[in-house]
């Protein structure tokens, strides 16, 4: 499954302070981030951050407050500039543009959606749709054309000529995608684009996007600090946990085998059922016979339909199949153990972390 | 003699103090005190400021406070003809603007302006109340005579406040985009604003002649300018920070941002400073008829010398119903601009 990387972010630090450079070295000499802070009065944002994106895929950046994922997002369309380290984009390291560079980069081929909306207040939102094409300078036919077309698709047809403050938080979020969408960048920069949305209406937005990204393959880049959202919607899944990455990888590798307490803490309330698919915890048969299975399961079929189908008995065994092919035997037992989480995490180590 | 000869003698500045002793003009304290004669007391009760008029009494090489004026006097006449050569031609438009305007709206009939007026008011407030109060106001205005002097206070306002519009917004603008500029410039204005609106004049009276237009029309530029630079100042800085952050994320040039996001999103903020400024300048034309300002203020200056009451009363009134009219417009065209982009 080689995908070609998109974004790649390279040993990124940034520190925030009166001097930031000093501090890095003390960073690189081995200070802690509390440290930093008491003695030396700087802030450690983000340490050696190494993550690559792949093309077409959606790459989630989960961690709690102050995680540094907000600040970390920022540095792939350099809103913020990084103490020292590269973002690659397409081969090329962005903190090297010209500030002209820079402005095309973010008309053009990388767009964004913000937690709390940010649409333009005086604008109806036909206008603020085809803001990045307005900003581009393109004609006004075109950029009414290509607002009005993404408006439609986010299923907004009817409200171009309404005002954001006229219009519901769900409804403004598909005005900030049907603006990121319409500037037809390949990147789109998710900034807990949901987070701000209740949960009914978050599950809808979450499946516009999967939808909208089936037919669109656009690269995206979601933050949250929401497990359950992260593990819906993640193709590549990276925790971060004050500044730095604690672990990455497919996000149901990291459920099932997670490398840290904290993670394991984190995992620990997830619905497993609902989030872990058979392809995890199938055995693989690689090509040989199957014999007595009570039934075929879908690869991508999550725990819970397998649950339903089997009526919860736990003796049978299931082929999995995918483009019809057998790929792997399904033994409920195997299921079943998955649903327990692997260690038992300590009790409240994340809160203690907190602390 | 005075009561600290002997701190001089002790520092050994006798001499000093002594070396170009003049027997200056006496003021009258040391008159009445040479008068009533008698030596001074060493008296703690009655221990005198170590003022300049006290020290002088001691000491003759150091000055009385009416040399310290008048050293600030020449020293201002000294200065007034480079001063009056740069100011002069560059004041000179602001003459033309309030003398052409005055014209304008004096030689134009009156069954032309009244109905402009109430347009005016009704395309900016859209309000019909608003409109009838204008145009009871005018007919009142009208009707006692007073329309003249109230068209003339009126263009006044108006010139005044469009200039403090023009140079006020960019200053403003330029204050919320530099700390730096910020900080030097809120000190300027909060002189500006706690000055007493008659040592305005004092200074302009000097450089420019009385008679001439711009002497009162700076003096409101001055005095009115300083809401509309503060609040342009304060709406820009106030913009929501994500929509900034939106703007930067979408490629926005500065200007664009200025242009397309800052200014709209703050105009409600600007508008308030407008409207302060239009009050702000209706106060100062009204003193500014102390050095030729023609309009109402000029019949309330009658009513105050010649004593004549009922003169000064109506004439108070006018300005009164003027300031009424100014604000309510004013405020409705901000309701109106602030209700469009509530969010």
């Amino acid at each position: 499954m080689a995908t070609k990387t998109k974004i790649e972010i390279r040993q990124l630090y940034k520190i925030f302070g009166p001097n930031p450079k000093q501090a890095l070295q003390l960073v690189l000499d081995g200070v802690s981030k509390p440290e930093l802070l008491e003695k030396h009065d700087h802030v450690l944002g983000l340490q050696d951050i190494n993550v690559s994106m792949g093309e077409g895929k959606i790459s989630v950046i989960m961690g709690l407050s102050g995680s540094g994922k907000s600040t970390l997002i920022r540095h792939l369309n350099l809103l913020i500039e990084p103490t020292a380290g590269e973002v690659l984009v397409d081969g090329i390291d962005v903190t090297t543009y010209s500030i002209d560079d820079l402005r095309r980069l973010r008309q053009s081929r990388m767009s964004m959606v913000f937690q709390k909306f940010a649409l333009l207040p005086h604008r109806s939102v036909l206008q603020n749709a085809g803001l990045a094409l307005a900003v581009r300078g393109e004609t006004r036919a075109m950029v009414e054309g290509e607002a009005r077309k993404w408006l439609e698709r986010v299923g907004l047809a009817g409200y171009e000529e309404h005002y954001p403050h006229q219009l519901s938080g769900g409804m403004q979020q598909r005005v900030g995608i049907a603006r990121a969408l319409a500037s037809n960048a390949e990147t789109m920069l998710m900034d807990e684009a949901f987070s701000a949305l209740d949960p009914l209406i978050r599950t809808d937005m979450q499946n516009l996007l999967l939808e909208l990204q089936a037919d669109l393959h656009k690269t995206i880049v979601f933050i949250t600090h929401d497990l359950d959202e992260a593990m819906k919607l993640a193709d590549h899944l990276v925790i971060l946990k004050d500044g730095y990455v604690v672990q990455q990888g497919d996000p149901q590798q990291i459920l099932l085998y997670p490398n840290d307490p904290y993670i394991e803490d984190f995992v620990s309330d997830i619905n497993r059922a609902r989030v872990l698919r058979v392809r995890s915890v199938m055995t693989p048969t690689n090509g040989a016979g199957l014999s007595d299975t009570f039934g075929e399961v879908g690869v991508d079929d999550t725990l819970e339909d397998v649950i339903a189908r089997s009526g919860g008995e736990t003796s049978h065994n299931y082929a999995v199949v995918q483009d019809g092919a057998a790929v792997g035997k399904l033994d409920m037992k195997d299921l079943v153990r998955a649903l327990v989480p692997r260690a038992a995490s300590a009790p409240g180590a994340r809160a203690a972390d907190l602390n | 003699m005075g009561y600290y000869d002997g701190v001089f003698d002790a520092l050994g500045l006798r001499d000093w103090c002594d070396a170009d002793k003049v027997q200056g003009p006496m003021s009258m304290a040391e008159l009445m005190a040479r008068v009533r004669g008698g030596a001074v007391e060493n008296n703690w009760w009655d221990i005198p400021f170590p003022s300049l008029d006290n020290l002088h009494a001691s000491c003759q090489a150091i000055g009385r406070t009416r040399e310290m004026t008048s050293a600030v006097e020449q020293g201002f006449l000294d200065i007034k003809d480079s001063l009056k050569f740069v100011l002069d031609p560059l004041t000179q438009p602001l003459s033309w603007l309030l003398d052409g305007s005055i014209f304008v709206f004096g030689q134009t009939p009156w069954w032309i302006i009244i109905p402009l007026m109430l347009l005016a008011s009704f395309y900016v407030s859209r309000s019909v109340g608003i409109t009838v109060f204008v145009a009871l106001s005018f007919g009142f205005l009208g009707f006692i005579d007073h329309y003249g002097f109230a068209i003339q206070t009126l263009s006044i306002i108006f010139v005044c406040t469009v200039l403090c519009v023009l140079i006020g917004v960019p200053i403003g603008i330029a204050m919320s985009k530099s700390d730096t500029f910020q900080r030097m410039t809120i000190p300027v204005l909060d002189m500006l604003q706690t000055l007493p609106s008659f040592v305005y004049l004092i200074p302009l009276i000097f450089l420019f002649s009385v008679t001439e237009s711009k002497l009162y029309g700076i003096a409101i530029i001055l005095y009115a300018i300083v809401p509309v630079i503060r609040l342009t100042d304060l709406g820009i800085r106030l913009v929501d920070k994500d929509v900034i952050e939106a703007a930067n994320a979408f490629g926005m040039t500065p200007g664009q941002k200025l242009f397309k996001v800052e200014i709209p999103l703050a105009l409600p903020t600007i508008m308030a400073g407008v409207n302060q400024t239009i009050m702000m300048a209706l106060a100062m034309v009204v003193i500014a008829s102390l050095v030729s300002a023609p309009g109402l203020g000029e019949l309330v200056l009658r009513g105050i010398r010649n004593l004549e009451l009922g003169v000064g009363l109506v004439s108070g009134f006018c300005i009164v119903l003027l300031a009424v009219i100014l604000d309510r417009v004013s405020k409705a065209s901000l309701a109106r601009i602030d209700g469009a982009q509530r969010h």
